[in-house]
């Protein structure tokens, strides 16, 4: 076989890497330190990726039990049915390609004394410091009836986007028009406020082609709409009258799950489907670094550093947030980036930046194009040692409208591109 | 605080949706100081990629160029016209009010040097 220069040069250097390659594994330099991340969503991810982004030297292992990662946002169009399971599944190999070790176990505990993650399947993985995005885990104790893993099987959250999701989805499928649909809402702070209002206009969308004479009933232990209300209550209006009925202050008291009844304190409300949301807190595995309420965790905002354990930071919707600070996927993914900026600063022996900044864009899709959104920029306050939104800044659209869909579908693919790589 | 502008300070936060932290006639945030050397220019551009991909690179199919190569003077020229409301936007008037105008030529200073 001929070879022109440039193939030849080509080869060359690939084995020039090839002997650089080998020189390593033959007598391997220590890495600097290692970072174990536990947890692959929208804070873990971007944790992950960005401390590989801004010191290569540091190794990090992402502990993630799911294959894939799925998407919460944009999963309520999965319900409507105007996309797929696959168009909000993102692999984790692009963030192998950035050097990110990925090992797909449970993360069982944090032993913050010997400095290891233990994992239900392989061995422990030591860490100079952990990042831990455990996501939040649902307080069953809440509706007693929920208990069983029976009862959960039957009565679905989706709220955790993945299995679940697609079987809420067949639930709709399948149930008869002319049914109610009934989503209950937990007191807030929960898991991405708009979530469930917009889980009701993509269900309603559903129903207006394919079941129009079907219901969805939204019981809302809130006094009102949490998030985005009045564009919520147009677009309900406007787009789908006589499809949502909000009832606010209604609190689930627990489910009846034979009877397909939500029991509230004041009489009962039979649905055909129930999506039931419970009460949230930070995921198990954070449960030792709980500080707030027996539910989230307090960090220090400069690094993320939890106030209950040295080394260890926590991200994401865990946490007790700073005032006006939703659980939102952006705001992980903020938190990912303060987060890792701030290890790998202290890795390197360095001082975290003092003024970090964190910026939230939420988008709610109302239709299958129209959308809304709710932003806000937050900076650190010196005398509170707290995140705080700037005076001025953020905001709500002033209306629905078909470019902000654009920029929802734009959101998702850059995010998703931002932390998986 | 005058009264007029507390009933115009609760009526911004209504309109805005946004439950603000700030209580009418509580002092206002005692932000720290813009970290405008070293990697602070980085730390506030990061906040730009979940909408214009890392590094200011969109990911394919983006509705808007990319940030990253533009000169300093078209980014700061365009994130002041948001600010000043006097060019049409959906959300970027709202985030663009959330920086300095120092912060603005950082960040726009950073995305003209990358590629």
């Amino acid at each position: 076989m001929r070879m022109d220069r440039r193939q030849f040069l080509k080869a060359a250097s690939a084995g020039v890497a090839a002997t650089g390659l080998g020189g390593c594994a033959a007598a391997p330099s220590a890495p600097k330190a290692r970072v174990v991340v536990v947890g692959g969503g929208y804070g873990g991810a971007t944790a992950a990726r960005y401390v590989r982004l801004l010191d290569p030297s540091i190794d990090v292992v992402l502990v993630e039990p799911n294959e894939a990662f799925v998407s919460c946002p944009l999963s309520n169009l999965v319900l409507g049915g105007f996309k797929g399971m696959a168009d909000i599944t993102t692999p984790y190999t692009g963030l192998e390609r950035h050097g990110v070790k990925v090992v797909r176990d449970v993360a069982t505990a944090i032993d913050v004394d010997k400095k290891q993650v233990r994992l239900a399947r392989g061995a422990a993985l030591p860490f100079d410091r952990v990042i831990v995005s455990p996501g939040v885990d649902f307080m069953w104790e809440a509706l007693p009836a929920m208990g069983s893993a029976d009862a959960q099987a039957r009565v679905l959250h989706a709220w955790k986007a993945g299995p679940q999701t697609a079987a809420l989805r067949r639930q709709l499928e399948a149930m008869p028009d002319g049914g109610v649909f009934v989503i209950t809402i937990p007191l807030a702070p929960y898991r991405c406020p708009p979530g469930p209002y917009e889980r009701a206009c993509q269900v309603a969308a559903y129903f207006k082609s394919a079941k129009p004479r079907s219901k969805v009933l939204l019981l809302d232990e809130n006094a009102d709409v949490t998030s985005k209300g009045p564009l919520f209550k147009k677009a309900w209006a406007e787009l789908y009258p006589n499809l949502i009925e909000y009832r606010g202050n209604s609190k689930a008291l627990d489910i009846d799950v034979a009877g397909s009844t939500v029991k509230l304190e004041f009489g009962d409300q039979k649905g055909d489907v129930l999506n039931v949301l419970p009460p949230m807190k930070a995921g198990n595995i954070a449960a030792p670094f709980i500080t707030v309420n027996r539910r989230w965790c307090e960090v220090d905002w400069l690094t993320f550093e939890s106030k209950a354990a040295k080394n260890v930071h926590i991200l994401g919707d865990a946490l007790q947030i700073a005032p006006a600070m939703p659980k939102s996927a952006t705001m992980a993914n903020g938190h990912g980036k303060v987060c890792a900026s701030a290890v790998v600063n202290l890795l390197n022996g360095e001082t975290p930046n003092p003024a970090p900044t964190l910026v939230n864009t939420c988008y709610s899709m109302v239709s299958d194009k129209l959308a809304i959104h709710v932003a806000s920029v937050h900076k650190y306050d010196i005398n509170d040692r707290t995140f705080k939104a700037v005076p001025g800044s953020g905001g709500v659209s002033s209306a629905m409208n078909e470019a902000e869909g654009t920029y929802t579908m734009n959101w998702a693919r850059n995010i998703w591109a931002d932390a998986l790589g | 605080m005058k009264p007029h502008f507390r009933a115009l300070a609760g009526l911004g936060s209504v309109v805005a949706g946004i439950a603000l932290a700030q209580q009418p006639g509580a002092p206002a945030p005692a932000f720290a100081p813009s970290h405008l050397t070293g990697n602070g220019p980085r730390a506030m551009a990061m906040t730009c990629a979940p909408c214009h991909g890392t590094n200011g690179t969109t990911a394919p199919g983006a509705p808007f160029r990319p940030l990253a190569g533009r000169s300093q003077g078209e980014t700061i020229e365009i994130l002041g016209q948001f600010k000043a409301g006097t060019r049409p936007a959906t959300v970027m008037h709202q985030i663009a009010k959330g920086f300095t105008d120092d912060e603005i030529a950082a960040i726009a200073a950073y995305f003209e040097a990358q590629r």
